[in-house]
């Protein structure tokens, strides 16, 4: 993944931010992180790559940053089940944007929501993923990119 | 000479050609008719006044009778008589032979014969009638008396009723040639006007079909062109002399080039906001050069500056966008002449933007062989120092990534306070390029300078991070994708190296070729080989051959002879439990039903033994050997991923070390290879083990001479 096109998902998750709350999300300094060290929040929407390059692209982030992003856009209802919605509504978005970015390079498969630390999520393995940590209202998430 | 070239008009203007014909005919005919039947009005007119003279003639020569009689003045009706006289004669001469007469308003005109036979009859008559009556007229004078008088006066009673007649008869003879005329004349009229009527009908109907035909074929000519600008994906347009743009282009040109209205633009305007100027002042010349100059156009083609041209495009607000585009121009040419200039362009980003890569990718094979080449010079253990010491610089690179990110309180999550100062991301590159810098240095003493030059790109992205006044977390983007890429290359070199060594275990382990002699693979010490081999295939439900060349083992010195026959006899239990697969496995592989194990002993001259010992069967398992340690305890699980496979492979020769699954007679509780590592140390020697899954695994033993004289050692 080169850097042009990590800054085509990174400039997907800002957007979000900024359109849904006004707000930019923080991003901070890049790492590459062991598949079995990859950070994992609450929620985590998870999209599939396949074709010539496969892996997985994901956003994951704790409740309370979702909480704040529904309450902010006037949701009352804050469950899991709308957290869990949120966290698809986001990668989706991510999925979408990404789709008509990478289209013609690879495929990018509708995304799926993973709730909760315990549920693995597959990875390639031997390989380094890019961990993309963003932070918004005191809220930190990440966008994780494993592609080989 | 004079070619009128109507071309596709040549119908619709004889047609025309023709009404105006048709109506001109119709005009000099109603012009030239229409004078004669004025005349023949005059000559109707001039006949019945002809007639009202024959009486008149009667009647005043009757009165100059009746005058001289009563003695009365008679000049007056004299006059008249000579007069009426005069000019009935004058008349009837000119409507028989032509000539002049005095009209009814006295003025003279000139009257043309009358050709008509029957006409020309009747005045024939009236001539013969009138001749002796205007004689006898003539001869009447002022002093004439009554006889005379008397005598004219009875001859023109007697004439005067037949006159008269004939005078009729001349009239309405007269009437019917001009009515004749006017027939005459409205049949021509009305033939004309029906000509050129249908004519017109013609003309309006075969004309508006065929131009209803043409307005249709344009219509759809005109629908097609509009199709192939909509459809096509290249840019499409006419350049004039002035370099504007026609009012028509495909319309993909819009997005192509990323300007909303192009007809009627200034091209070399669009292109000034879009490329450098250099290219824009050869662009100029090169289009004056098409334009106006007798060059030929496919001379020229190769100097085309924009061939291949990088554009900045407006994708938007905020969203510049770089594209690769190709502009080729045509001449359009009418009667010899350029009229304007066809331009296509095409946007070749995706191909340029492959050729790159593919640069880039060969740059990269380029760069892996001299890398290769480059390994293959440096001393593996200094190699092997090296890329652990690099592995973990850059682990401690990615750690620093890492810390940069987690919270300076221990609080849970990725991201340090944002309050927090610019200088720790400062302190942060200094750390990475220190940490960079030692690598680099120690790459490029041990001759690596392909992996020097990659952590010297590192250092130059990171001089740029230090550089700039105040830092993002993006900002270190570059570094981490770099950081990959050089992970990425030290695993590369890494299995390289791995990839080299069994290179070079399979090129030395081949033993050197002893001079075949047929009859040592019949020698009593082979035969036992081959007898223990089958007994064990027998009980592990394989079969095997073996093939020996070299020398007899029996002229060894005892202890050597001993050892060599142990070592054989422990390869071939290891190849035949551990590497010779089931008769089935083997079909399936497409391998002889029976495993080969092949034997190579040769002697030096300073008396050491080479020996070879080779199987075809599953090779050795890297995976499965490290599992064993793992699983036995002789391994951590951290110290199986940190340990190489040429150092896993060693293990093998470690008592204990047993991938068997079941412990049985010939294998299972880790001995075996062991007592082969103990012989060899023993003398001296070494093993070297060449393998590839599924095809081989090769054994070659090295015996030096020194441990036979001085007999076993203690290791």
């Amino acid at each position: 993944m080169t850097e042009a096109e990590l800054r085509i998902f990174i400039g997907i998750v800002q957007h979000y931010f900024e359109q849904q709350t006004g707000r930019l999300a923080e991003m901070g300094t890049p790492f590459l992180g062991d598949p079995n060290a990859l950070p994992i929040f609450d929620f985590t929407g998870v999209i599939g790559i396949s074709g010539n390059r496969r892996g997985c692209v994901y956003f994951t982030a704790p409740s309370e940053m979702l909480r704040q992003i529904l309450v902010h856009g006037g949701e009352s209802d804050v469950s899991r089940e709308n957290l869990a919605d949120l966290a698809g509504e986001i990668s989706n978005t991510i999925s979408g944007n990404a789709r008509r970015a990478f289209g013609h390079e690879f495929m990018i498969s509708v995304p799926i929501v993973v709730t909760g630390r315990e549920q693995s999520i597959s990875l390639p393995e031997s390989v380094k993923a890019y961990v993309m940590p963003f932070r918004w209202r005191e809220q930190d998430a990440a966008l994780v990119v494993s592609v080989v | 000479m004079f070619h009128l070239e109507l071309g596709k008009y040549r119908n619709i203007v004889l047609s025309i050609a023709l009404f105006i014909f048709f109506d001109l005919a119709v005009l000099v005919l109603n012009f030239v008719i229409s004078s004669q039947i004025s005349n023949d009005a005059l000559m109707i007119n001039l006949a019945g006044r002809q007639r009202m003279l024959s009486q008149r003639i009667t009647k005043t020569a009757l009165q100059v009778e009746y005058r001289i009689r009563d003695g009365k003045p008679f000049g007056n009706e004299l006059t008249e008589f000579k007069k009426a006289s005069t000019v009935f004669d004058q008349t009837l001469t000119a409507f028989s032979q032509g000539g002049r007469t005095t009209s009814g308003t006295g003025d003279e005109v000139n009257l043309a014969a009358i050709e008509d036979p029957t006409a020309q009859g009747i005045l024939r008559e009236a001539r013969d009638i009138w001749t002796p009556l205007i004689t006898a007229a003539k001869s009447l004078t002022d002093n004439a008396d009554i006889m005379q008088a008397s005598q004219l006066a009875r001859l023109m009673e007697a004439a005067n009723l037949q006159l008269l007649k004939l005078m009729n008869d001349l009239t309405t003879r007269v009437e019917q040639i001009a009515s004749d005329k006017a027939t005459m004349l409205r049949t021509v009229q009305v033939t004309g006007i029906t000509l050129a009527t249908i004519n017109f009908i013609i003309i309006l109907f075969h004309f508006i079909g065929h131009l209803r035909r043409s307005d249709r074929e344009l219509e759809h000519a005109h629908k097609e062109t509009a199709d192939i600008l909509r459809t096509t994906q290249e840019g499409l347009f006419l350049l004039d002399p002035e370099l504007k743009i026609g009012s028509q282009h495909s319309t993909a040109l819009n997005s192509i080039l990323g300007v909303a209205t192009l007809a009627g633009a200034d091209f070399i305007d669009i292109l000034r906001a879009r490329v450098d100027q250099k290219t824009l002042k050869t662009a100029r010349e090169y289009l004056d050069l098409l334009l106006k100059h007798d060059v030929k156009e496919k001379l020229v083609t190769s100097v085309n500056p924009l061939n291949r041209v990088e554009m900045l495009l407006d994708q938007g607000p905020g969203k510049p966008e770089t594209r690769f585009l190709q502009f080729a121009f045509n001449r359009v040419k009418e009667k010899g002449k350029i009229t304007h200039l066809l331009v296509t362009v095409s946007d070749i980003t995706r191909r340029v933007l492959l050729e790159q890569e593919l640069k880039a990718t060969e740059d990269r094979a380029r760069g892996q062989l001299g890398m290769l080449m480059e390994i293959i010079q440096i001393d593996p253990f200094a190699l092997h120092q090296f890329l652990r010491a690099a592995a973990d610089g850059l682990q401690n690179i990615n750690g620093l990534l890492r810390d940069q990110s987690e919270p300076v309180t221990g609080r849970s999550g990725l991201l340090r306070d944002q309050s927090e100062p610019v200088t720790g991301r400062s302190s942060l590159v200094n750390a990475l390029f220190r940490q960079a810098h030692r690598i680099k240095g120690d790459a490029a003493a041990l001759g690596m300078s392909s992996l020097a030059d990659a952590f010297h790109q590192l250092e130059d992205l990171l001089s740029e991070l230090r550089e700039q006044p105040s830092l993002s977390g993006e900002d270190f983007l570059p570094v981490t994708v770099q950081v990959k890429g050089l992970f990425e290359q030290i695993e590369t070199i890494e299995n390289a190296v791995i990839r080299i060594s069994q290179v070079r275990g399979v090129a030395t382990v081949e033993a050197p070729r002893p001079q075949h002699d047929p009859n040592t693979a019949k020698l009593p010490f082979v035969q036992r080989w081959r007898d223990f081999a089958n007994q064990i295939a027998t009980r592990h439900g394989n079969t095997v051959e073996i093939s020996y060349k070299g020398i007899d083992v029996a002229t060894l010195p005892e202890g050597l002879s001993s050892a060599v026959n142990t070592i054989i006899n422990q390869f071939i239990r290891n190849a035949i439990v551990h590497g010779i697969e089931s008769s089935d496995a083997r079909k399936a592989l497409g391998k002889p039903e029976a495993g080969r194990l092949s034997i190579y002993i040769s002697q030096n001259d300073d008396g050491s033994v080479e020996l070879s010992f080779r199987d075809d069967g599953r090779g050795i398992s890297v995976q499965r050997i490290r599992d064993t340690a793992i699983a036995k305890g002789r391994l951590t699980a951290e110290e199986a991923t940190a340990w190489d496979n040429r150092r896993i492979v060693g293990l093998i020769f470690e008592p204990g070390i047993s991938s068997h699954a079941a412990v049985d007679a010939d294998a299972g509780r880790g001995a075996g290879l062991d007592a082969v590592a103990e012989l060899v140390v023993r003398f001296g020697g070494n093993v070297r083990i060449g393998t590839t899954p599924n095809e081989y695994c090769h054994f070659r033993v090295h015996l030096a001479p020194r441990a036979i004289v001085e007999g076993p050692a203690a290791t």
